[in-house]
């Protein structure tokens, strides 16, 4: 049995050295429109309950995505359900047609590729989902599994191929005598093995794992995790490693970047991102999880509220209406106590968090330490007649008006380089305040 | 019993009658849970944790049954059925009757909240109409009286704007509001247990983090007892005060969470705590626990974790070790079901032969896992 690569693959003409740029993507945009278009009806909810026409919404999924991976490294992307990571894949692998942006692979942008130039691409890019089971038809016993993508590229020879997928069960760390069972007898993690089997059996370059082993358990986690580095090492594979698992991403990962709300928040190298984080958001995450250790404190539940809708998110940074460090309108004088509480006061009445009898409980609630003056005292006096008037909707308004628009996070779209404390490669961060003024 | 013990159970045993034969999902399982703490119920898939859990409150349908053991509640029996010395099983007199669970227990005197929500949630009812109805049978208190309690339940559990979102029906929730509304439920009688399966497993962690906060305040403010039954050790760390490791269906250690994370004293726990990767630290190689767990259908002999075992020798497959207390004089109780402990268990495991597993050959036994084959399988 040999794994050396069969002739009948003839990809030594583009070969990228390792450390180079093998995959780049280049202001990635992806929209899906839902509902049906101009004549959907829809009901709304502050309306009455009439039904009323309504433009198609536009699901704003991967917003102005870029970055590079480069050859032999693992790019891990990092965020919550939703935020995008999985259309970024998808996009990236071409399954989904971009809506904006560019993406190149050995410095072809795949956009301009067709017939055999663009399957021969295609070949070179893999994927491996989230589910391992349901990525496996039930029917097809392994054998033929890990063997149907040479057969649909057409490359090596039919004997060759067998031997070829018994060589490479034994890579994955499976039995090559399990040619001829079928998934149901393989547990969770052996059947995620089949799959980086079938992915490699092409013999790729780039492989995109989407959630590989978020559906398994820690112990064989560890087990799957270990093999993908050690496959890696030994065919000079390069990974887009999609994760919400920031443990798992730490580990696997050389530079790791951070997804929120379809935009990419924070790129950097790995030690970097996790020792020096600049983005509220991410630091936000890494305080979130709980650490496997009970002499470590200091775990807080530090966001509010959830993420909003894509349909439409909010203008400048997204993160905005639950960052923790959102900037004070500079339209103020305000001292940084007087803003703190204003901000605190300003999201208390959004989301209707508390009752209030009487202005003096509001203060003392809100406003002990520091009460604003001048302008924007007046804002925040309007605010609490109309709260203690129960008009919280007005309130509400008003103090999103005249303070949450008026900040820079609001009115621009942060992208900013910061100077890295570990390594030296790029560290980007979309938050103003690396803005260094 | 001890005055302090809320829930005890003794020996406990479900299993499975299926097809392909008897499924032994709860094994024989001890423990008690004292008032105000958190115990965790941690273990890998399969492991029996939501069978244990619903056992509790016997909500096991067809084709399982609790087969044996003993489960009391303060004074109460919810569960007994003994073997007595002529070796007949018998039914405890006091063991409450089904009406009984269902009135006085459930809801009422221990809840239990589940991984999905929407299990519990009705989707053509609005939450507030829930909650609402659910104080109103519960807690006896008259239509109107209940929905403002249930608006000061939603408010408590930090459901934004909670007036208006009283109509909201459950898919307008998101997945974290749901298992909010879910723990207000759980609340809203005062039990003194709370049995948590996997509450926060499908949320985002910002989102879980939340929850988290919320458990740790409500808990105080209230001194309810949980069962926290989760997979994940950093949910461990953070919450419990004690901690029960479940394997194929036993409780294989049970620890103060310091214990069992500092001095685990049982193979299985070490490899478990030694597999995962950290958040706050760069680990570039996991040291995996090999092979896979076997099926509960038909556990191996001896320890059920002689297969996976690297300290694995011959009598651990003959021995199948009940967890006995190992701790030192002067320790906190540790429960260890493991034969290293020479002392304790007494069956001379210093002089047996080491054997080969899939641990310590790198061959797998059964299905092939990673180091279960020569060749290429070489992760360090
Ligand atoms: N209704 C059922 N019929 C047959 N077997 C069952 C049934 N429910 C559970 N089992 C079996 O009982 C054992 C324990 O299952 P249980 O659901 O308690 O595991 P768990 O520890 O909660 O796992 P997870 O982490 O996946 O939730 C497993 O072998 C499972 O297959
Ligand atoms: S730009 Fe403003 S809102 Fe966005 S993360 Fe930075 S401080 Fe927060
Ligand atoms: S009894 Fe034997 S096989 Fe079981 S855990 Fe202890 S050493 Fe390992
Ligand atoms: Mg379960």
């Amino acid at each position: 049995m040999s794994s050396e690569p069969a002739r009948s693959i003839s990809d030594d003409d583009d070969d990228i050295a390792f450390g180079e740029t093998l995959v780049s993507v280049e202001n990635l945009t992806k929209h899906f429109t839902t509902g049906g278009g101009l004549l959907s009806l829809r009901y709304d909810a502050t309306g009455g309950g009439f039904p009323f026409r309504t433009h198609s919404d536009r699901v704003r999924a991967v917003e102005n995505v870029s970055f590079d991976i480069k050859k032999g490294e693992t790019l891990g992307i990092v965020g919550e359900s939703g935020c995008g990571k999985s259309t970024l894949a998808r996009t990236i692998l071409k399954l989904h047609a971009p809506t904006d942006g560019d993406i190149y692979f050995k410095g072809e942008n795949l956009a301009d590729l067709t017939g055999e130039a663009l399957r021969k691409r295609r070949r070179e890019m893999q994927m491996i989902f989230q589910d391992p089971q349901s990525s496996l038809d039930p029917r097809m016993k392994v054998g033929p599994i890990v063997e149907e993508p040479m057969k649909a590229h057409d490359i090596y020879d039919p004997d060759e191929r067998s031997d070829r997928v018994r060589d490479l069960l034994e890579k994955v760390g499976l039995d090559p005598q399990h040619y001829n069972r079928y998934p149901h007898e393989f547990s969770g993690g052996q059947r995620q093995r089949v799959n980086l089997a079938r992915a490699l059996a092409v013999n790729p370059d780039f492989i995109v794992c989407d959630e590989p082993v978020s559906a398994l358990d820690v112990s064989i986690q560890a087990q799957v995790l270990n093999t993908m580095k050690r496959l890696q090492r030994e065919f000079g594979l390069t990974y887009l490693f999609i994760a919400h698992d920031l443990s798992v991403i730490r580990h696997i990962s050389d530079r790791v970047g951070v997804m929120y709300l379809g935009q990419l928040v924070e790129l950097a190298d790995r030690d970097e991102l996790f020792e020096n984080p600049q983005h509220p958001y991410t630091r936000s995450l890494l305080e979130s999880i709980p650490v496997p250790d009970p002499r470590v404190e200091g775990r807080r539940g530090v966001l509010e509220g959830d993420v909003p809708s894509p349909i439409n998110p909010p203008s400048g940074c997204r993160f905005r209406t639950r960052c923790p460090d959102l900037i004070a309108p500079d339209t103020y004088e305000m001292s940084d106590a007087e803003w703190v509480n204003v901000r605190r006061f300003m999201r208390a009445v959004d989301r209707r968090t508390f009752t209030v009898t009487d202005r003096a409980e509001l203060l003392a609630e809100f406003f002990d330490d520091a009460y604003p003056d001048g302008e924007a005292g007046d804002v925040t006096d309007r605010a609490i007649d109309n709260v203690l008037a129960d008009e919280w909707e007005t309130a509400a308004t008003l103090l999103q008006e005249r303070f949450a628009e008026q900040s820079i996070c609001a009115l621009r779209e942060p992208s900013y380089e910061v100077e890295p404390e570990h390594g030296t490669n790029q560290h980007f961060a979309a938050c103003h305040l690396n803005a260094d003024d | 019993m001890h005055p302090d013990t809320v829930l005890n159970v003794e020996n406990l045993k479900t299993q499975f009658f299926t097809e392909e034969g008897v499924v032994r999902a709860v094994d024989g399982i001890s423990f008690s849970v004292k008032r105000g703490e958190i115990l965790g119920l941690v273990g890998e898939s399969g492991a029996g944790k939501s069978v244990a859990a619903k056992s509790i409150l016997r909500l096991i349908d067809n084709p399982g049954e609790i087969v044996g053991g003993r489960i009391t509640f303060g004074e109460k029996t919810l569960f007994g059925l003994e073997e007595g010395d002529d070796g007949e099983v018998r039914q405890d007199e006091a063991m409450l009757s089904n009406a009984d669970m269902r009135r006085d227990i459930r809801g009422r005197e221990i809840a239990i909240i589940f991984q999905d929500p929407m299990e519990s949630l009705n989707p053509v009812f609005t939450i507030g109409e829930q909650l609402r109805e659910f104080i109103e049978i519960n807690r006896e208190m008259g239509k109107k009286a209940a929905r403002e309690e249930a608006i000061h339940m939603l408010r408590e559990v930090g459901i934004p704007d909670p007036e208006t979102r009283y109509d909201s029906y459950p898919h307008q929730f998101s997945g974290g509001m749901r298992q909010r509304v879910l723990i207000a439920m759980a609340l809203a009688c005062e039990p003194s247990l709370i049995i948590a399966d996997e509450p926060t497993t499908a949320l985002d962690v910002t989102v879980e983090s939340q929850i988290l906060d919320l458990v740790a305040d409500l808990q105080q403010k209230y001194d309810t007892s949980f069962i926290w039954v989760t997979h994940d050790m950093g949910v461990v760390a953070e919450i419990c005060d004690r901690v029960c490791v479940m394997y194929l269906g036993q409780i294989i250690e049970q620890a103060d969470v310091d214990d069992l994370f500092y001095d685990p004293k049982h193979p299985y726990t070490e490899a478990l705590l030694r597999s995962i990767p950290r958040p706050d630290e760069t680990v570039d190689e996991l040291d995996p626990i090999k092979g896979v767990m076997p099926e509960a259908i038909n556990p191996p002999s001896g320890c059920r974790f002689h297969t996976r075992c690297p300290e694995a020798r011959e009598v651990c497959m003959e021995v199948d070790p009940e967890a006995k207390d190992v701790s030192e004089a002067g320790e906190r109780l540790h429960r260890a079901a493991c034969l290293i402990h020479d002392d304790e268990f007494g069956a001379d495991y210093r002089a047996s032969t080491p054997i080969e597993t899939s641990a310590t050959s790198g061959f797998g036994t059964g299905l092939a896992s990673d180091g279960g084959v020569s060749g290429g399988a070489d992760d360090e």
